[in-house]
């Protein structure tokens, strides 16, 4: 197969930080890279050198054979590089069919639009990747699935031949991810080299052939996947031993902090009953849809259930707000940080401070004192990595940002802690520091409700399970289960048994 | 074709103007018949041109609210020019003031792109800057019928159309032009869905190729020139010329655009709600006196409407996000 793409001792440094050292790197035609790395590792650099949208400061870039010390983006195009950014860069109020066709039009230097040549490029596409989505429907109206498709489409339309895609999976169920890693495979097959970035490792070893390793901006090797198993690649990202450390309760206290009875909210769960005590880390796993998410936000009193019963302590409580829930000493971290969780604008100080704002003021005054004390001390504690606690959240990595909203709740003391995918987008390192941290919140006396759907983050965290799937409880795997040899096989089985006989999703 | 279909929010703004047609001619009979709404197409054909303009701003992504100091800064520099020079040329005289209609719209891109601000605070501050420019240095004296141009009353009194004794001004063909012209640019140009695309997501239409910066100046000189056209109709129809009429009423037009269902974030939005919109704040302001309420209630009724269509917007949205678990509140 032949070399498409060769990067030859690249490197590129902002401000002083070298993001990255002397990278060279080499992709051929049909093949799938992925590129792993924690977080701020450099390949998100790479890819913006490549694509012109940085400037490297030396090296050379050989794109089909042509050398480039440095690409401008339309460059890089017309050498048939073509990125999906997490964000997709879709136009919301537009239909499908001109967010696949209007780039490639626009970089004809058509003037004029004529719509039949608009649909008849957007079914080309379609029909390559072999589906179907109604061409007529807004970008917004559809699912992220099929956003994530369409985005390829337009890559498609535009003559890619190498295709990067940054983390395309993050916001997909699981049938969607292997549909994505369907198509990405069948694109390799015709003859596209797909250079895919992703924290998952079962998706990189699923699809990939080549992984390269970058730590710290420089590169660590590029490997044939069959030469590396997930041990060694985690070793290779982080640059030490990961081992998530497992969890067992040592609380002796069994009174429920929480009971829940015959839970019921018609087309989202229903007859759900559980109870959680102190130091219990109760898994709650099933696919995207499974009514995970669903009966989280109903503890927290943003999604009322229509019948059934919430005992909190010795009372039975209806939470009807999320402030009601923060009185019954119910926390919640949300599946999505940026929107949900916080204020990204604003200063870590803040954020931390915005579940107390209440007991910090007197007379509708904030106390400043008080206010810096309390980050001060929730930064050391929960170990953020910031210069300052005036520094402005968006700039942190997910993982320290993720420190933040935990730590945020923490304050309040909460009795409950629901935590809704906690690692989502976190690498490695962070990940087993934020387990580390949920486990002694846990050891502590603190109870957690921990959503996931990644099976070796339940195994390591949870000390019982619930299994849901279409909003129905399929098993509670207890302490004995979980210790079980083939736990996982178990617990995947049971996740994935009941998607296969769940419907077909056909868009 | 997708684009040319009428979507449920305009069949929504269509029934109620059939709703309140009908209730109107039940209260009062004389309501229904063609010279009522010949006079409604005339009062609001100015009104149109500059919807028409800042709809297209505002797909961009953008506001215009300096559109009104514009058109009256446009006409009343032509027809001083015209008075002085003692031209008598209709073309002329909306050819000069679209002109210096598109200048001004350029100064606002062009500021707009300089200083990075929004463009609200940019057209607030344009709007008094222009309306002062033109009171301190091209006059601020009032012209009555006597002293303009024959042209423009000529025009302004001309109809096209006479059904028993009801004309329809010829007013309605500026606004018939710009609106298949501004439906060409937006559907069938290039830069037309530049517009909307930038204004859905400035990013992504940079990423497809698309030059921010000239879809702007494009967009603001493009909304200047029918503010210019838009002063100059005015003139003609009321036939008189002061330096301190038009200027104060954008935000009507504003709510006209909104109630329309564009939105004010940009990427959505089309010409014919934008002509609805227009359509109803008219029919409102005609008919109140013949349903025997005084024009006060104008103001409470358009408030009315554009609150509970905005509201009836973001309310669907809020459906669909909670469909997919997103709780904004």
């Amino acid at each position: 197969m032949d070399t498409i793409l060769e990067v030859k001792h690249l490197c590129k440094s902002f401000i002083g930080v070298k993001a990255l050292k002397d990278v060279s790197l080499s992709i051929r035609q049909g093949e799938i890279h992925c590129l792993a790395g924690e977080n701020g590792c450099g390949k998100s650099t790479l890819v913006k050198n490549i694509a012109g949208v940085y400037t490297p400061d030396s090296g050379e870039i050989l794109l089909n054979g042509h050398s480039y010390r440095s690409l401008t983006p339309v460059q890089a195009m017309q050498e048939g590089v073509q990125v999906i950014y997490q964000d997709l860069s879709l136009f919301q109020h537009m239909t499908v069919a001109e967010n696949i066709a209007l780039a490639k039009l626009k970089f004809e230097k058509n003037r004029f639009i004529h719509w039949s040549q608009v649909y008849k490029i957007a079914q080309e596409q379609l029909d390559k990747i072999g589906v179907t989505i109604d061409l007529n429907q807004t970008v917004g109206e559809i699912s992220i699935a099929n956003r994530q498709i369409t985005a390829i489409c337009r890559a498609l339309a535009q003559d890619a031949k190498i295709l990067f895609m940054d983390e395309p999976t993050t916001a997909l169920t699981n049938k969607e991810v292997s549909q994505l890693l369907k198509i990405i495979t069948d694109l390799k097959e015709k003859g596209l080299a797909v250079i895919f970035i992703s924290h998952k490792l079962d998706e990189i070893f699923s699809v990939a052939d080549t992984i390269t390793i970058f730590r710290n901006g420089e590169k660590i090797g590029s490997f044939a996947s069959s030469q590396l198993d997930k041990k060694k690649l985690s070793y290779y990202m982080t640059g030490r031993e990961v081992e998530y450390p497992r969890y067992y309760r040592t609380v002796k206290n069994d009174t429920p902090v929480l009971k829940v009875d015959n839970l019921t909210k018609a087309g989202q769960y229903s007859n759900l009953s559980f109870s959680v005590r102190p130091g219990d880390i109760i898994g709650l796993t099933g696919l995207l849809g499974s009514g995970r998410t669903e009966l989280a936000m109903s503890l927290f009193g943003l999604n009322p259930p229509q019948s059934g019963s919430v005992t909190i302590g010795e009372k039975k409580v209806s939470i009807t707000s999320p402030g009601m829930a923060k009185k019954y000493g119910i926390a919640l971290l949300p599946e999505d940080r940026f929107t949900q969780g916080l204020f990204m604008d604003r200063d870590i100080k803040e954020n931390l401070t915005s579940s107390l704002i209440d007991n910090l003021t007197k007379h509708g005054i904030l106390d400043k004192k008080e206010e810096k004390k309390i980050a001060e001390d929730s930064v050391e504690q929960l170990n953020v990595r910031t210069p300052s606690i005036d520094t402005v959240i968006g700039t942190l990595s997910g993982g320290n940002q993720q420190k933040v909203v935990i730590g945020k709740w923490l304050a309040t003391h909460p009795k409950l802690f629901i935590m809704d995918t906690p690692t989502v987008g976190i690498d490695i390192g962070s990940k087993a520091e934020i387990y580390q941290q949920i486990q002694a919140f846990a050891s502590g006396g603190m109870s957690i409700l921990f959503i996931s759907d990644e099976i070796q983050e339940i195994l390591a965290n949870c000390n019982r399970v619930m299994v849901l799937s279409e909003g129905k409880c399929v098993k509670i795997l207890e302490e004995e289960d979980l210790a079980q040899e083939n736990a996982a096989q178990i617990l995947s089985e049971l996740i994935g048994h009941h998607s296969s006989a769940g419907k077909e999703e056909t868009q | 074709m997708k684009k040319l279909q009428i979507d449920r929010f305009q069949k929504v703004l269509i029934l109620i103007i059939v709703l309140y047609s009908i209730f109107v001619t039940i209260k009062n009979p004389s309501f229904f018949q063609i010279a009522t709404l010949f006079d409604i197409i005339r009062t609001s054909s100015t009104t149109m041109i500059v919807a028409i303009g800042l709809l297209v701003v505002m797909l961009s992504g953008g506001i215009d609210v300096s559109f009104m100091s514009i058109a009256l800064f446009g006409s009343y520099t032509a027809i001083n020019l015209m008075i002085s020079a003692g031209i008598n040329n209709i073309f002329f005289a909306f050819g000069v003031s679209a002109a210096i209609g598109a200048v001004l719209g350029l100064i606002n891109a062009l500021l707009i792109n300089w200083l990075k601000l929004p463009p609200f605070i940019i057209t607030l501050g344009t709007q008094n800057l222009f309306h002062g420019v033109m009171t301190t240095f091209i006059g601020d004296k009032s012209f009555g019928a006597g002293v303009l141009p024959r042209c423009l009353s000529g025009f302004g009194r001309s109809s096209i159309l006479n059904i028993g004794g009801s004309k329809l001004t010829a007013s309605v063909i500026p606004v018939i032009l710009v609106g298949i012209l501004t439906w060409f640019i937006l559907y069938r140009t290039m830069t037309g869905r530049g517009i909307v695309a930038i204004g859905n997501n400035e990013e992504s239409a940079r990423r497809a190729g698309f030059s921010p910066f000239r879809i702007r100046l494009f967009v603001y000189a493009y909304s200047g020139i029918l503010a210019g056209i838009m002063g100059m109709l005015y003139v003609c129809q009321t036939n008189a010329l002061y330096p301190n009429k038009l200027v104060g009423d954008e935000l009507t037009v504003v709510a006209a655009v909104v109630i329309g269902g564009a939105k004010i974030t940009g990427g959505m939005g089309k010409i014919l709600g934008a002509v609805l919109g227009v359509a109803i704040i008219y029919l409102l302001n005609t008919t109140l006196i013949m349903i025997g309420l005084s024009s006060s209630w104008n103001d409470l009724f358009v408030g009315t409407i554009l609150v509970i269509s905005v509201a009836v917007t973001s309310y669907q949205e809020r459906v669909r996000n909670r469909n997919h678990l997103i709780f904004t509140e």
